[in-house]
């Protein structure tokens, strides 16, 4: 199986994908994980204005067969959540990385920067799940 | 990924299915396609267009003898007065206590021959408790289930699709009823009969022809589809499945099945007694159709409630692609069946706003 891999994003053990510019996070679930999870049919986020910290829970993701999590990747304030999950939630599994991003987050501690992972890493990650 | 249990039997088509990209999962001790691209795509090829199911976990029996229609009459709940020689039959076969031991179809090949098509996770089991009552009946069973295959073919451009394959004419086939003709001269069984709420049949052949009539089925612009969508499909069509909606501790009656217990005038059957009962007097707890108010999904086992009492659970649920929203069917106390009723069903620790809904959700057979 193969999947995409964008090479300009960082990302989390957890399979979400972390765009960064200045200090807003965009984030999404990996073209791997929307396979793992199949046809999404719900995405449930958090409101604008939440101050969340890093790991903790974003939103669910509801497929036909499954349900998945949003973990935060980065701790910091909800400012922004893509409306357009609410009526077409499948954007998730057709553009993982564009339309079917997620929230975008103030960060309030740049250092945890340093915890996300490499493209390199995270695709050794998924080629071991896969085994 | 979930790796594949080792010990599992693999479907005669298991090949094809992997070489289609299905994602495999281990069902009843089958490796089966639960989705080839997507649960969704495949619904909704069904509903418009065909869809091709590998059916052949499930088990297939032979009964023979002189005595099958009273050992029938005897074992299932429906009324084989009903049927004739080449119509087959829905029922159950239930427990004393009227709770089902599995839902099945039965088709009259002749008066001393009947086939039974059952549920593969039930195949040990109901062949082990037709033998145990067989007692003085002339009755053989015989189960096929590991020679023959079986496919389901559902969807409303079926007969179109079909009938250049088949030297039968496909149009004099009726609802439930079956015919033995050929697949591009391959002999096949072929009933009229579906679990998808669409037109379509159900196929079964010896397992030798699988890959070419699989092969000859899809090359018709059919599209595959596996259990995902088996699963959504049967549940807008508001049918039971074993396990959930009927099971040994759920009784006919209580699943909304009414008309399959049959009064069955001086005849003795396993269950008649408290059956007809709760058909006369109804049951404590009945099956209903749910939806959500807002937005979420509906899932099996999830708790309901009323004003802060818990009244029921959900049997089954999920997402309609058709109606793009999600259902679900649950058991509720009596008093809240009502279609309008609002209630509550608890989505892990929410509790979110649900109504009670009719059945079913769609058909259109």
């Amino acid at each position: 199986m193969s999947y995409e891999f964008p090479s300009d994003l960082k990302y989390t053990t957890s399979h979400e994908w972390v765009n960064l510019h200045d200090s807003i996070a965009t984030v999404g679930i990996t073209d791997y994980a929307q396979h793992q999870l199949g046809d999404i049919v719900f995405v449930e986020l958090p409101t604008i204005g939440m101050v969340l910290e890093k790991e903790s829970n974003a939103g669910e993701i509801e497929s036909v067969k499954a349900v998945g999590e949003l973990l935060m990747p980065l701790s910091g304030e909800i400012v922004e959540i893509n409306e357009q999950l609410a009526e077409s939630p499948e954007l998730v599994n057709s553009s993982p990385f564009g339309d079917g991003w997620m929230i975008k987050i103030k960060i309030s501690h740049a250092i945890e920067i340093d915890e996300l992972i490499s493209v390199e890493r995270y695709k050794e990650l998924v080629k071991s799940e896969e085994e | 990924m979930k790796s594949e249990k080792l010990n599992s039997r693999k479907a005669p088509l298991y090949d094809v299915h992997r070489k289609l990209g299905a994602r495999m999962i281990e069902f009843s001790g089958w490796l089966m396609p639960v989705q080839y691209e997507s649960i969704i795509k495949e619904h909704e090829a069904v509903r418009s267009n065909a869809g091709v199911f590998d059916i052949s976990h499930m088990g297939e029996f032979l009964l023979k003898g002189k005595d099958v229609i009273p050992f029938l009459q005897y074992i299932m709940i429906n009324d084989l007065k009903l049927l004739e020689v080449s119509k087959g039959q829905y029922s159950c076969m239930c427990y004393e206590n009227g709770t089902v031991v599995d839902d099945l179809f039965y088709y009259e090949e002749r008066e001393d021959l009947f086939r039974i098509i059952v549920n593969a996770g039930n195949i040990e089991k109901d062949f082990k408790w037709l033998n145990n009552h067989i007692k003085d009946y002339d009755v053989n069973v015989q189960d096929l289930s590991s020679e023959r295959s079986r496919l389901a073919f559902q969807g409303p451009k079926t007969d179109d699709l079909l009938q250049p394959l088949v030297d039968v004419d496909l149009s004099k086939i009726n609802r439930f009823y079956f015919r033995h003709c050929n697949l591009n001269n391959m002999p096949i069984f072929i009933a009229r009969t579906g679990y998808t709420g669409e037109r379509g049949f159900e196929i079964s052949f010896d397992k030798n022809y699988s890959e070419e009539i699989w092969h000859n089925l899809v090359n018709t612009g059919a599209s595959p589809a596996g259990l995902g969508a088996r699963d959504s499909l049967r549940l807008e069509a508001g049918y039971s499945l074993y396990g959930h909606e009927i099971s040994d501790k759920i009784t006919p009656i209580e699943a909304g099945l009414n008309w399959l217990v049959k009064p069955k005038e001086g005849i003795e059957y396993l269950g008649k007694k408290v059956l007809m009962k709760q058909k006369s007097e109804g049951t404590e707890r009945i099956l209903v159709g749910l939806n959500l108010l807002g937005k979420g999904i509906i899932r099996e086992n999830y708790k309901i409630f009323k004003n802060g009492n818990e009244i029921g659970y959900v049997t089954s649920g999920g997402f309609s692609p058709t109606l793009k929203k999600t259902i679900g069917l649950g058991l509720v106390k009596k008093q809240y069946k009502e279609v309008g009723t609002e209630l509550e069903i608890e989505i892990r620790g929410k509790f979110l706003k649900g109504i009670i809904v009719s059945m079913p959700f769609y058909r259109n057979v």
